[in-house]
């Protein structure tokens, strides 16, 4: 997928310096090298993504190399280095979503939005992060966690799409629970 | 709150946590608690207690709402327990917000919900209500570790001190030397959770022998699997249960540093640990010179990035260092050269949390629960279409057949059980012949399972063995590091294979390629997860080899899931 970066936009790091003074205090060098990732996800939790003026403010902070840094950036899957689309799509792919039928709802986001794993929709609506692990709320598989907070469960894809145009348009979207039991 | 001095001043604390919680049950007020976890929250738990709030102000009804912990029963989420003045606690299940007016409604006016319950907390019944432990799900089950689910609020030290807890602590503390905690840790028979099966004890006694300082004991909280789910609701409905067995486990090695690496993923379980430290630093349990004594303890909290390698002991140890989360080939193992080069000792969440119990009893007591291989308890989780999903506390040596339909209430309507993947992503699955093996480390291995960290996916008629074996071997694919090559390389080789079988140019002799392939990746991958990575694949050829022979002969698919058929159409086409 082509690099789309958000025209010169310019990342306040204010907050960043903020959370990164008062949590993020090792006292030696071992304690550096541990919180680089909480630091990243502190930074990921800010801005949606870890900016590359965000990653050189971690890395100034702790002492340690810009280059250890992407290094666990770009190892561990939760991270993005790109920015996101509007809304964030977690869609759990564990065992218990693959049985309830998680794969046909990546096909629908796929043919129907564009949107790859890790990608960003063309219209920068959605962003979709697979998740290999399990999310923990199998009752409501096959589960798409949205925007951090909300839940879609029991989705089909006629459910799904129905939920994604409903939140591109702003409206809410609760009646696409599911039924209960 | 200030420090506790000595023992006798948690003595006093105690006792005062004790008549408080007393009080609480015993009082005039309405205790009402909701089950706040990460399954619950998904459910609408957070919504369900908001309008609790509101309904319970604007009725007037005298009550004391507090959040407690997950009990287990996902099908039943959110529930919300009512205890009305003079009358034993009711818990209710799926009470969702619209159930809210009618429930508080009902309540005021003195009656009970029997067919909103799901039993009541006593021994007898109560206005129709079961015993809560004569419910289907719970009946066959023995709760050690989840005793407290969906009683305690996890985000409160005094609930779990008023359960007696951080009394096993202080037995080990006061009344115990290091040695005699690891003997009563052996002698319990204590076996790894998180999959392996390792003797606690014996890991534990090879720590204590290694020479070298400082040591380091390390929970492992980061449940990357896709098909379990129980150390996170372990964390978010007892975490102090967790915090006090590695405070047992640091007694133990002498060792002042103590950590949890907790998948990122999981944030209210990272949240509830990490105030529960917290909370423990606060009243003195943790720190320097705890209750008036030599010892100190320090615990930190790490999380994860979403890396399934990272719950390799080793990978996990390099994650905590702030490096790649890679595993590293062994010898030395761990309790030699593990956290910045120094002897560690890592075990499952589940497996602290165990050690509490057995500190408090005796390893003797803990050893007569389960099989004579497999002591003890065993949390377990079901996914797929089955009527009660959630987590399960059961004794070692159950059968899975009773697992499956009797404590989780078999399959849902209109699902036909095909079999059950055992092991997450390490092992094969179980047909339903084979259902009758006993839960415990070593008997499902012959069969071709194994009980790995208890979870177990249940999946019917509608789910392809073939594409079932490409999702588990593709997970494979994603997740292997790439340090190794037989991992990196073997494991898109046979999902580029399987994908050449569902789309329908399967060859016979492309199952003894998958057979000679899966050997190299055991025989040569530098990791446990490496060795057994193409073990899902080989289980799913041994229970279905009819599935596999329809897709290569027949060139069809038998659930009608793979795109063999449309590519046959095609095949067809091209033939006129």
């Amino acid at each position: 997928m082509a690099h789309h970066v958000e025209p010169a936009e310019q990342v306040d790091l204010a907050p960043l310096r903020e959370v990164l003074a008062s949590q993020f205090r090792p006292r030696d060098s071992q304690e550096a090298y541990e919180l680089i990732v909480g630091a990243c996800q502190e930074a990921q939790r800010l801005y949606g993504w870890v900016p590359p003026e965000a990653a050189q403010a971690i890395a100034d902070h702790l002492g340690v190399t810009i280059n250890r840094i992407y290094g666990l950036l770009t190892f561990y899957a939760d991270f993005r280095t790109e920015p996101p689309g509007k809304h964030f799509l977690w869609l759990c792919h564990g065992a218990a979503c693959y049985v309830m039928g998680s794969s046909r709802l990546i096909e629908v986001l796929r043919e129907r939005y564009g949107l790859e794993d890790h990608g960003v929709s063309p219209d920068r609506e959605l962003t979709l992060h697979v998740f290999n692990g399990c999310l923990g709320v199998c009752d409501l598989a096959p589960v798409i966690q949205v925007d951090h907070h909300t839940y879609w469960g029991r989705l089909t894809p006629d459910r799904l799409t129905a939920a994604i145009d409903a939140l591109k348009r702003g409206d809410p979207v609760e009646e696409t629970d599911g039924p209960a039991g | 709150m200030a420090r506790l001095a000595d023992r006798q001043d948690f003595e006093r604390y105690a006792a005062a946590v004790h008549q408080r919680w007393e009080r609480l049950w015993a009082g005039d007020r309405w205790v009402i608690s909701v089950g706040i976890s990460g399954c619950s929250i998904g459910k609408g738990a957070l919504e369900t207690y908001r309008h609790l709030e509101l309904m319970l102000a604007q009725e007037g009804v005298p009550a004391t709402l507090r959040q407690v912990g997950c009990a287990g029963w996902c099908f039943a989420e959110p529930f919300v327990e009512v205890r009305a003045p003079g009358a034993p606690p009711v818990v209710y299940g799926n009470i969702t917000t619209d159930r809210v007016p009618e429930l508080v409604h009902a309540l005021k006016r003195g009656e009970v919900k029997a067919e909103l319950a799901l039993g009541v907390r006593a021994e007898e019944s109560f206005g129709g209500i079961q015993p809560l432990s004569q419910h289907p799900f719970l009946a066959r089950q023995r709760r050690l570790l989840f005793a407290d689910a969906g009683v305690v609020d996890p985000e409160s030290i005094d609930d779990y001190i008023a359960r007696g807890g951080y009394r096993a602590f202080l037995k080990a503390l006061f009344e115990m030397t290091p040695e005699e905690v690891v003997a009563e840790v052996k002698a319990s028979n204590l076996r790894g959770r998180g999959g392996a099966g390792f003797p606690a004890g014996i890991k534990w006694e090879s720590g204590r022998r290694t020479q070298a300082w400082p040591k380091y004991v390390v929970v492992n909280s980061h449940e990357g699997e896709p098909n379990v789910f129980k150390d996170r609701r372990l964390l978010e409905t007892n975490p102090h249960l967790v915090l006090e067995g590695l405070l047992i486990g640091c007694y133990a090695l002498e060792t002042p540093h103590g950590y949890n690496y907790i998948g990122g993923e999981h944030a209210l379980a990272v949240q509830r640990f990490q105030e529960a430290v917290r909370q423990a630093y606060e009243l003195g349990l943790l720190g320097d010179n705890i209750l008036g004594t030599k010892f100190s303890c320090h615990v930190r909290v790490r999380t994860g990035g979403g890396a399934y390698i990272c719950g390799e002991g080793s990978a996990l140890m390099y994650a905590i260092m702030g490096q790649r989360g890679q595993p590293r080939t062994k010898p030395p193992r761990s309790v030699e050269e593990g956290l910045w080069k120094r002897p560690t000792v890592l075990n499952n969440t589940e497996t602290f949390a165990s050690v509490p119990g057995i500190v408090r009893h005796g390893g003797a007591w803990y050893a007569s629960l389960g099989t004579e291989q497999s002591t003890g308890t065993k949390l377990v989780t079901i996914q797929g279409p089955v009527k009660r999903v959630g987590v399960a506390e059961i004794e070692m040596g159950m059968t899975l057949r009773e697992l499956i339909f009797e404590v989780f209430g078999g399959m849902r309507e209109g699902y036909r059980f095909k079999g059950v993947q055992t092991g997450g992503v390490s092992a094969g699955p179980l047909r339903e012949d084979q259902l009758d093996v006993p839960i415990d480390f070593d008997s499902m291995t012959p069969l071709g399972g194994m009980l790995g960290s208890g979870g177990f996916v249940v999946f019917d008629e509608s789910v392809c063995a073939v594409d079932f074996a490409r999702y588990l071997t593709a997970f494979n694919r994603f997740e292997s590091c790439s340090k190794c090559n037989p991992c990196r390389l073997g494991n898109p080789a046979l999902v580029e294979i399987l994908d050449r079988i569902r789309n329908g140019y399967g060859r016979p002799q492309d199952l003894d390629i998958i057979r000679e392939g899966s050997k190299h990746i055991i025989e040569l991958s530098l990791c446990g997860l490496g060795q057994v990575a193409p073990m899902p694949l080989l289980g799913m050829m041994k229970a279905f080899p009819e599935e596999f022979d329809a897709h290569i002969r027949e060139k069809r698919c038998p659930a009608n899931v793979c795109p063999i058929s449309e590519a046959t159409l095609l095949a067809a086409a091209g033939d006129d």
